[in-house]
């Protein structure tokens, strides 16, 4: 009795009835390729795995000239510190490759056709600021990969005309890669990144709720008798949370087999040692840079290199608004193959860079 | 030292046992927890008042028998047989010691063994073709002769870990065996029983997971429906008991054993031994996620339930019971019997007698080995390798003292755990294992470096021209003895 004045205390201030019926009425499509729709929720799972891991470090890490010493506390000296820390980096990468793996599933159902554009869209700029929060991260720790690392990656800006040096000095914080640029990044990583990403995300999560999730072409043509679906809630639900619970134990294995290293100190006097790369999410962009640069040497190579790169992403982005048609068509079929296409050359680069690493 | 070394590159040794092991614990406890699902279905089954539903359980019954018979009849058989030859060319010492205490114990589980193949083929390949009740009663003797074999081994295995302090006031005196019994039942026998017989019951609802899934939900939905959350049920046990069970097992353990499991709380820094820790808690969280996920996707969701989802299931199980055995391997450390043979193979009480005569000296089967040596050379035959060059001399210790648990440069390798120590850093490193001091961090996991000062700086010659070569090699050619 006291349990449901109290639901009903609650439900008449907030609505959840309205929510509970909107989603039992809301279903899932159920076909061949139901799979490559728990990526979504694995991508927002491991977002709030960082989320919760990062505020844990946040307790101990201390930006600026003591970023080193306060990450090598956090591994070698607090209870299990080691394991808050591995467990963030490794989220991270889980993040980034399960959205990519959302992203393209995404792609190759035609999820970014009306009215998804927005979905679409937003996902991509997620991306984007996922990426970010990646390699700003990647430089907190502060030691000889992650710094050598990031002064390669702060490069890239430079070979943009006229302005590159403006902007490569003003994430540095000055002209070189120091405390500062860690105050920045640190900022950037807990403050800046995350007041963009979390409306963001809100926005895109809603989308899908109101657009519900897209059917693959070759589900769309089949009669409705046909296709099969199962209820939002409880069935899509109770599965959603299996697999993130799988996620979980797969971050925590790998966190707790491979736990995060860390390297030596940063010093900026010693020469980089051998073998230093980008993180494997920026080894592609990274590759085609370098073997664009073998082609064309010099600055013109790095601007030319720069301008393929973006009219590739720009392509990849603008995507809906090239293949709207709702039946298969030939603007449906090149899209497949720049699909096809932009796999094959981002696991090819990645091979290749990993391939030349000295 | 009685042995040749088997040098695996690279993997180590001792891998290549976990990796047959693991497989082979998969599949052996799969077949003493499946033995009892068997006769258990099959009666639940033919009590059924609905006679078809009872027809349609004996149907997939006699489907689960077969992958049954063949996963464990072949597979299990197979890796079992492997794990004799892995630990024989691993382990020759510690097996020896084995043998000599077990002899009979293991002829006891040969025969239930033998007792298990048979009943297994028989229960197979009887369906429909005996009288019901008789077909039962098989499934019962092969279960009986299942759980015998685990019992069995479990006595063996504990062993390992708690020879008991009767076992080993005896311990060399060839008078072992009079204590089998003592040596058998030792502390950690009954909670490691009960671990293992409920990790059995889950693996028998898990593997009956992989082909309740492919029962056509649409077509036999009630069937599907009562066999998944059947299965699912024989999870519950490990589930309530296992917590309980493993604080039992852990105050069996010697505490200076027990402490191994906190060495990597605080700290990932190489050579500390902290994977033991951190493979713990692979354990934890992987053993909640396979109860959570065997709930979730199947107990809640039996019609949809498909293969992905049981090898999603088996997958998580696999790497629960990996783990788990892995970490029972690594909580004997420094031992391979427990305060007996070091996990190098060198017997506790040996160590002053080594140290005063030199490692190789009870080396027979080393290039410069006494036999060995005199064998080659009465052959007409030079040995190959100069026996009076410290470096081959430091090789061959290295490969005895060090190959258990070490690679030069795979797993746990030394190079790695070595870099940045030049040549008398690395002296010194060794000199402190042989020095053993009660106060040692190392003395948690590693044995004694054991041998003469010859042999610490051999062995330092050796390990030198590994991590710091090749600028350090003129100086091993004329480091002879």
């Amino acid at each position: 009795m006291t349990e449901k004045t109290a639901y009903t205390w609650i439900d008449e201030r907030l609505g959840l009835s309205e929510l509970a019926a909107f989603a039992r009425h809301k279903t899932v499509p159920v076909h061949s390729q139901s799979f490559w729709y728990y990526w979504g929720g694995i991508s927002l799972f491991l977002f709030l795995v960082q989320c919760f891991t990062g505020v844990l470090l946040l307790v101990y890490y201390r930006p600026g000239a003591e970023a080193y010493e306060s990450v090598r506390q956090i591994t070698f000296v607090m209870h299990f510190g080691w394991l808050i820390r591995s467990a963030h980096a490794w989220a991270a990468n889980l993040f980034i490759f399960a959205i990519l793996v959302h992203m393209f599933s995404a792609f190759f159902m035609k999820a970014y056709r009306k009215p998804r554009e927005f979905g679409w869209l937003s996902g991509m700029v997620l991306l984007g600021i996922a990426s970010v929060f990646g390699f700003s991260g990647y430089l907190l720790p502060m030691d000889e990969l992650s710094y050598f690392a990031t002064k390669v990656g702060l490069q890239i800006p430079m070979a943009i005309p006229y302005v590159g040096e403006a902007i490569a000095n003003m994430l540095r914080g000055g002209p070189e890669v120091s405390e500062f640029t860690v105050q920045r990044f640190f900022a950037l990583h807990v403050v800046v990144l995350p007041a963009i990403f979390l409306p963001l995300l809100a926005f895109h999560l809603w989308l899908v709720q109101r657009h519900g999730n897209a059917s693959p072409p070759s589900e769309e043509v089949k009669p409705g008798a046909e296709r099969k679906s199962i209820p939002f809630m409880p069935n899509f639900i109770r599965k959603d949370l299996a697999m993130w619970l799988i996620s979980l134990n797969i971050l925590a294995l790998l966190a707790s087999v491979f736990p995060w290293a860390l390297g030596r100190q940063a010093d900026a006097l010693v020469p980089a040692p051998a073998g230093i790369h980008p993180e494997w999410y920026f080894m592609s962009p990274f590759e085609m840079l370098k073997l664009l640069g073998n082609v064309l040497p010099g600055e013109f190579g790095e601007i030319a290199g720069l301008l393929l790169f973006t009219v590739g992403i720009g392509l990849w982005v603008l995507i809906p608004f090239y293949d709207i048609g709702k039946t298969s068509g030939q603007r449906a079929r090149a899209a497949h193959y720049f699909g096809l296409l932009a796999v094959f050359a981002l696991l090819a680069t990645t091979v290749i860079g990993y391939w030349t690493i000295r | 030292m009685n042995y040749p070394f088997w040098d695996i590159p690279h993997l180590g040794s001792g891998w290549v046992i976990g990796i047959i092991a693991i497989f082979h614990v998969m599949i052996s406890q799969f077949a003493v927890g499946g033995g009892l699902y068997l006769p258990i279905a099959e009666r639940k089954a033919m009590r059924m008042a609905d006679k078809n539903m009872s027809a349609e359980w004996l149907t997939q019954l006699a489907r689960h028998s077969k992958f049954f018979l063949i996963l464990t009849g072949v597979f299990g058989t197979i890796s079992g047989v492997g794990i004799w030859f892995a630990i024989g060319l691993t382990h020759p010492e510690a097996t020896s010691t084995l043998i000599h205490n077990f002899v009979f114990g293991w002829a006891m589980e040969w025969v239930f063994f033998m007792v298990e193949l048979t009943t297994v083929a028989v229960y197979y390949y009887t369906w429909d073709r005996i009288d019901p009740r008789l077909h039962l009663k098989v499934g019962w003797v092969y279960a009986g002769a299942s759980i015998a074999t685990l019992v069995i081994i479990n006595g063996i295995l504990t062993f390992m870990l708690t020879p008991g302090d009767t076992w080993l006031g005896v311990a060399g005196t060839g008078h072992e065996a009079s204590v089998f019994w003592n040596a058998f039942f030792n502390p950690t026998y009954w909670p490691s029983l009960f671990l293992r017989c409920c990790v059995c019951a889950s693996l028998a609802g898990i593997w009956a997971l992989i082909t309740s899934s492919r029962i056509d939900g649409d077509k036999h939905l009630a069937l599907k429906t009562s066999l998944v959350k059947w299965s699912v049920k024989w999870l519950v046990p490990s589930f309530v008991a296992i917590p309980f069970l493993m604080i039992w097992y852990l105050m069996m353990v010697p505490e200076s054993q027990r402490a191994l499991l906190s060495l990597g709380i605080d700290t990932i820094g190489a050579g500390t031994f902290s994977v033991i820790t951190r493979i713990a808690l692979v354990i934890i969280v992987t053993s909640a996620t396979v109860v959570g996920v065997a709930y979730y996707l199947a107990y809640r969701n039996p019609a949809e339930f498909n293969l992905s989802h049981a090898m999603a299931v088996l997958l998580l199980a696999l790497i629960a019971t990996g783990s788990g055995e892995y970490a029972r391997e690594m909580l004997r450390k420094p031992y391979v019997i427990g305060r007996w043979m070091f996990s190098n193979g060198v017997r506790v009480p040996y160590v002053a007698r080594i140290n005063q005569e030199g490692y190789l000296a009870h080396s027979m089967w080393v290039w410069n080995g006494p036999v060995l040596n005199d064998r080659i050379t009465s052959m007409g035959i030079t040995p190959l390798n100069d026996p009076n060059l410290s470096y081959t001399r430091g090789e061959a210790i290295f490969r005895g003292e060090c190959g258990s648990c070490h690679t030069l440069s795979g797993y746990r390798p030394l190079k790695e755990l070595l870099a940045g120590r030049d040549r008398t850093n690395i002296g010194s490193f060794i000199t402190m294992l042989q020095d053993y001091r009660a106060d040692s961090p190392y003395r948690r996991f590693m044995p004694p470096m054991v041998g003469s000062k010859q042999d610490v700086d051999d062995l330092t010659d050796f390990l030198n021209a590994q991590v710091n070569s090749p600028a350090a090699k003129p100086v091993l050619a004329a480091a002879t003895k």
